[in-house]
């Protein structure tokens, strides 16, 4: 079995450990059931956060994010993901290193300073877009997994900005409405709905969820009307950030604004647990703000 | 007979009817310091407004991405960067994806945050994920709630990250201080600023 298992160098980034550890644990468990086996990625550290920390000195986010790559290629493994704003600093600056000889060159002056150097010989991928290669793993790979199909349920998804936009650097094809992860969602016989302004932000990013909650709330409250409107069951995405700013975010938008939608938010790695027959205390779901329960009962 | 415009506010009038006006507020080192951090050109910017228009932030507040633009092309660094504004932009790249000069807004908006913390113009919560990262390694550290629930799972207590093997921070450290970050961070909160 090892043997056909492909070998991937996994960056946590901080959300996914050190709030929602199922997303963590599901992703492993469901990997090696599509024959990606992930293996820890030791010393790597925040990416650093794309927003929160580039803001302030993009150099020193290169230089961050340059160190955790070396890990990897240290490893010489690919590394792969589950968080858009890891995407965002780890595909970006891996991207931007290898193709910019004076950022490069830069970094590993400072690189040497920990004996470090950034050589550009891997690669790095989000766990959904291994899914989805027909090459590595596929829809119907994901299908054939399935042991507890998540039938009669309505699912949203929520891209979240950092795995594909800006969509002339990615190479992920239509950033307006894309349709991907909805087949990877129907693939676990769920019924995907499209709701309006589906593409747009959560409401975390770019550090604003620390610099003016209010203001990133609304944005979030803003699309959980959409949510409502068209009667999702779940939301689910790929990142632990969206993951946090639905989740515990509908906890504080019932607090500050009032309003309450119970809406069960849940990270892909998660669902596709739920589907392969992981019981919701293995995904620790209840670390989750919104009680899973009403969404978990159409399905157990 | 016809009248002239009135605006009914003398110093605006001066303004309109001088066509020559300028102002020493202008620095043109601005838009290329702009550039060369973005590695965009922010110069191209014809002001048609679609990124505003695409801004999940602008419906509810008074950030205008495409007054920053002009901030940029005009070198109105000051105006700029003292905006508490410039801090509202969630970074989320839809201006970038359809602005029709190829130009990426977004990261006009990091590059000009970047410069605003040379001035130490930066609000606190930024600083404090600085020192966090320096201190932990992560922007967001674990605590007890989690690492029970982490057991539970059947994982370590600590992720195999710089928590599990904290002897990469001085790593992460050497790295942050070769740019003096978490002393300007710590400096900054210290005299109370923003």
């Amino acid at each position: 079995m090892a043997g056909n298992m492909r070998q991937y160098a996994f960056f946590l980034g901080c959300i996914a450990p050190n709030r929602y550890p199922g997303c963590e644990s599901a992703a492993i468990k469901t990997s090696a059931k599509v024959g990606l086996e992930l293996l820890p990625l030791k010393g790597a550290g925040c990416c650093p956060a794309p927003g929160a920390f580039g803001s302030i000195d993009l150099h020193v986010w290169y230089a961050l994010a340059a160190r955790n790559i070396v890990l990897a290629e240290q490893m010489n493994m690919d590394i792969t993901l589950i968080c858009n704003g890891c995407y965002k600093s780890i595909w970006e600056v891996n991207h931007i290193l290898k193709h910019n000889d004076e950022l490069r060159d830069g970094v590993n002056e400072v690189l040497k300073e920990v004996d470090m150097e950034f050589k550009g010989s891997i690669d790095v991928w989000h766990l959904a877009e291994l899914y989805y290669d027909p090459k590595i793993c596929g829809v119907e790979k994901i299908a054939s997994t399935v042991t507890r199909p998540l039938t009669g349920t309505k699912i949203a998804v929520h891209y979240g900005c950092h795995l594909m936009k800006p969509g002339k650097e990615r190479h992920f094809g239509d950033t307006e409405n894309p349709m991907w992860i909805e087949e990877l969602v129907e693939a676990l016989g769920a019924e995907a709905v499209q709701y309006r302004n589906k593409m747009q932000c959560c409401g975390a990013g770019g550090g604003v969820r620390g610099y003016d909650i209010t203001h990133a709330l609304d944005i979030t409250n803003e699309k959980l009307i959409n949510l409502q409107e068209v009667g999702a069951d779940a939301l689910t995405e790929v990142c632990p950030f969206c993951q946090l700013q639905y989740d515990r975010g509908q906890v504080e938008i019932e607090e500050k604004f009032g309003q309450k939608y119970g809406l069960p938010v849940l990270h892909y790695n998660e669902l596709l647990g739920l589907a392969q027959g992981m019981s919701p205390d293995e995904l620790a779901l209840d670390l989750h703000g919104v009680d899973c329960k009403p969404f978990l009962e159409k399905i157990l | 007979m016809a009248t002239d415009k009135n605006y009914g506010n003398p110093e605006l009038e001066n303004k309109l009817r001088d066509r020559y006006y300028y102002t020493t507020d202008s620095n043109p080192e601005f838009l290329e310091d702009v550039k060369t951090l973005s590695r965009t050109i922010a110069h191209m910017c014809f002001q048609c407004g679609t990124c505003t228009g695409s801004c999940p932030s602008a419906p509810r507040s008074s950030y205008r991405i495409r007054l920053f633009m002009r901030r940029g092309v005009l070198g109105l660094e000051q105006e700029a960067l003292n905006d508490p504004d410039l801090w509202l932009c969630t970074t989320c790249y839809s201006c970038t994806d359809r602005c029709p000069r190829d130009i990426a807004p977004t990261d006009v908006i990091m590059a000009m945050r970047n410069l605003a913390f040379k001035y130490d113009i930066v609000p606190r919560n930024f600083l404090k994920t600085v020192q966090l990262i320096y201190n932990t390694g992560h922007g967001v550290p674990n605590n007890d709630v989690n690492r029970a629930a982490r057991v539970k799972l059947g994982l370590t207590a600590d992720p195999p990250t710089t928590h599990g093997y904290p002897e990469f921070i001085p790593g992460i450290q050497k790295i942050m201080d070769h740019y003096e970050m978490k002393d300007n961070a710590d400096r900054i909160l210290a005299e109370g600023g923003q």
